[in-house]
């Protein structure tokens, strides 16, 4: 194969998206935006109790690359295993065979679609998440639902290019104030920065949320800000 | 080299002699004795045949004597054995840092996906298709897919040096898709299908998409999910696209149309494939119609060895005007998918260009309802966008004499509106064959 042609890679990594308000905005990033979102997310994953060995679900749709390639990517840098389900009402079987087939100790990103998906399969939400240590969901309606259910969820909320989760103490969601910054207005609406050298551009960039920022400690030990959303 | 039509020059224009011999040496030399001594499942099926791998030292050899698997051995396997990779894992799953990074699945449209463990980084061996459809280092290349399979045509899309574009298999994307196209000028699109292209059609006026606008950028749209009729066909080609069919190998490989679009290609440098006689072991004759069977030459993590994929094709290994060497496929239906009713087979495909014939179900989503393979009618579930002027008891009879007339056998039909149809399949295709 001596003739084979080699590429070198692109700059730009990807064109994934942000969505503000429901407004698709294109987001180009280079290969060292996702490393440094994989070690931000390397830390998520590890507060969310990932562990060498584990596997963890990661059910998300394809214009969410560049949230969730980091989060693969992180629980391969942690030593587990991961795997993939859309995040859309007809994928939720996969979602809950998922969870039977490879026993996960973390499933992230649950949405509307999914509990709707489970619901019309006639299938119990408790019945589907209970055997797992960890569900992360992304919307409220998801995040209501699992709570009547009787369960624990945390979330994980995209900050624009980038992502938060709550941890065990669940008084906001964490994100790596070493990277971004995130201000909130006065009319509560936040707007995110980054601190460090990025291919797209992003100061104040109106998120379409509103909320508050806690720099304090966590209960959690972790110095890294929290958003709390609708405060 | 960008100047050359080959990604891998040698590999895909090698003479058949030299690829056959490296078949040989990579099947009997590496994957067999590899798989042998550590397959779970491919120990359990040797033992039942009663063979050792020191049986197996010729291809002859293996072609006469090492025996089959299915996805069905592979699922019994793995309820029998609490074994959830139902006996295929090579490799310590439990070892820190080991070999796979991954668990995927099919796409499970029974409701029971199968296990995939998977390496997630480096290109895969589509680098050569989307170098063949003209792709280049710096374009843009959309990637509109679903996240189960992992990432792998993201990697492939990087490897020949060109930008994904993240997109969901949704028509709810068209609108978006329309925007990065103008805005972009990607070149490739990974991957067009059946549902899409009927969305497309139906929602572009009102969303104000120009489908020849949209597609001026691109060299090249792989299209995959399940078989393209006449009437895609046509409208992809009323709006420009230069499209590739683009099929699966037996879950060892995939198959895709050249520029000649003259069959798709099976790269016999990672895979084994053999066509026989659906009802039997024998090979058929090259270019008729046989089960595909297909042997992985390169994954040592989960290997497939001589699995029997229920795909009828036609596979020809004569060269194609390309230059390419390898061997070229059609895929014809799915065996599990074939009826007979009074004798007469009749496969979905056979029931597809008769049911596109009339313009209320052109958009040819329909179900064979199969309860056993054998049935003294043929029924069929069909759905339409509209009931036309003269109502549904009209289209039904129209229906009815368009399937006769292309098969032989008068059909029950029951119409249903499309979207009943459309919401029981994954986005790019619908089970084409209903228990009731």
């Amino acid at each position: 194969m001596s003739s084979t042609v080699r590429m070198p890679p692109p700059d730009v990594w990807g064109v994934g998206r942000v969505v503000v308000a429901g407004e698709m905005v294109p987001w180009p990033v280079s290969a060292a935006d996702i490393d440094a979102e994989i070690r931000s997310q390397t830390t998520s994953l590890r507060r969310l109790g990932v562990r060498e060995g584990d596997v963890v679900v990661i059910c998300s749709k394809l214009s969410e690359a560049i949230h969730a390639f980091p989060l693969e990517s992180a629980a391969n840098a942690l030593g587990a295993r991961y795997s993939s389900t859309d995040a859309t009402e007809f994928d939720a079987f996969r979602t809950a065979a998922m969870i039977e087939q490879v026993s996960p100790s973390v499933v992230i990103g649950v949405n509307r679609e999914v509990v709707t998906g489970l619901r019309t399969l006639g299938r119990e939400l408790h019945d589907v998440f209970a055997p797992v240590a960890v569900v992360a969901t992304v919307d409220d309606d998801a995040h209501d639902a699992l709570a009547a259910a009787g369960l624990a969820p945390r979330r994980w909320i995209k900050l624009g290019p980038t992502s938060a989760f709550e941890c065990e103490a669940r008084a906001g969601a964490h994100f790596d104030g070493s990277r971004w910054r995130v201000d909130a207005g006065e009319d509560g609406g936040l707007a995110i920065s980054v601190l460090v050298p990025a291919l797209t551009a992003c100061e104040g960039l109106g998120l379409g949320l509103t909320g508050v920022v806690d720099p304090a400690r966590c209960a959690c030990g972790s110095d890294d800000p929290r958003v709390r959303l609708g405060a | 080299m960008t100047g050359t039509r080959y990604f891998e020059p040698d590999a895909e224009t090698m003479p058949r002699p030299e690829l056959e011999k490296l078949q040989e040496d990579k099947l009997l030399g590496d994957l067999l004795p590899w798989a042998a001594k550590r397959s779970p499942l491919l120990q359990d099926a040797w033992a039942r045949a009663g063979i050792t791998i020191d049986d197996v030292t010729t291809i002859d050899d293996f072609r006469e004597k090492v025996p089959f698997v299915d996805k069905d051995a592979i699922r019994r396997f793995r309820d029998g054995n609490r074994d959830r990779y139902g006996g295929l894992l090579c490799v310590d799953p439990l070892r820190p840092g080991g070999p796979f990074t991954a668990v995927f699945s099919t796409s499970g449209t029974t409701g029971d996906p199968t296990l995939v463990p998977s390496v997630t980084s480096g290109p895969s061996i589509l680098t050569r298709e989307f170098w063949e459809m003209g792709c280049r280092p710096g374009d843009h290349f959309v990637e509109m897919l679903f996240t189960y399979r992992g990432p792998g045509i993201h990697h492939t899309i990087r490897g020949i040096g060109a930008t994904p574009v993240f997109v969901d298999h949704s028509p709810f994307e068209f609108a978006n898709v329309y925007r990065l196209s103008r805005e972009l000028r990607p070149t490739g699109w990974y991957t067009m299908s059946g549902p899409l292209i009927l969305a497309l059609e139906q929602m572009a006026p009102a969303m104000g998409i120009d489908p020849v606008d949209m597609f001026a950028s691109y060299k090249g749209v792989i299209y995959a999910g399940e078989p393209l009729g006449a009437r895609g066909r046509a409208l992809l080609e009323s709006w420009g696209v230069d499209f590739f069919v683009h099929t699966g190998v037996a879950d060892v490989g995939a198959a895709t149309e050249c520029r000649e679009h003259d069959g798709c290609h099976i790269w016999e440098d990672i895979a084994f494939v053999e066509v026989l006689d659906p009802e039997g072991d024998q090979p058929v004759a090259d270019g008729e119609r046989g089960e595909l069977v297909g042997t992985t030459l390169v994954d040592k993590i989960a290997p497939l060895v001589r699995y029997r994929s229920d795909d009828l094709v036609r596979v020809t290994r004569e060269r194609c005007a390309c230059g390419r060497t390898h061997a070229r496929m059609w895929p014809l239906g799915r065996k599990s998918d074939e009826v007979l009713v009074d004798g007469v087979s009749v496969l979905p495909g056979d029931v597809w260009p008769a049911i596109e014939a009339v313009p209320e179900t052109s958009a040819a989503l329909f179900q064979v309802i199969r309860p056993r393979r054998e049935l003294d009618v043929l029924r069929l579930r069909v759905g339409y966008g509209d009931e036309g002027a003269r109502g549904t008891s009209d289209l039904r009879t129209r229906v009815v004499e368009s399937v006769h007339a292309a098969v032989g056998v008068r059909p029950d039909v029951e119409l249903v509106p499309n979207d009943v149809l459309l919401r029981q399949g994954p986005p790019h295709k619908i089970p084409r064959v209903a228990k009731q």
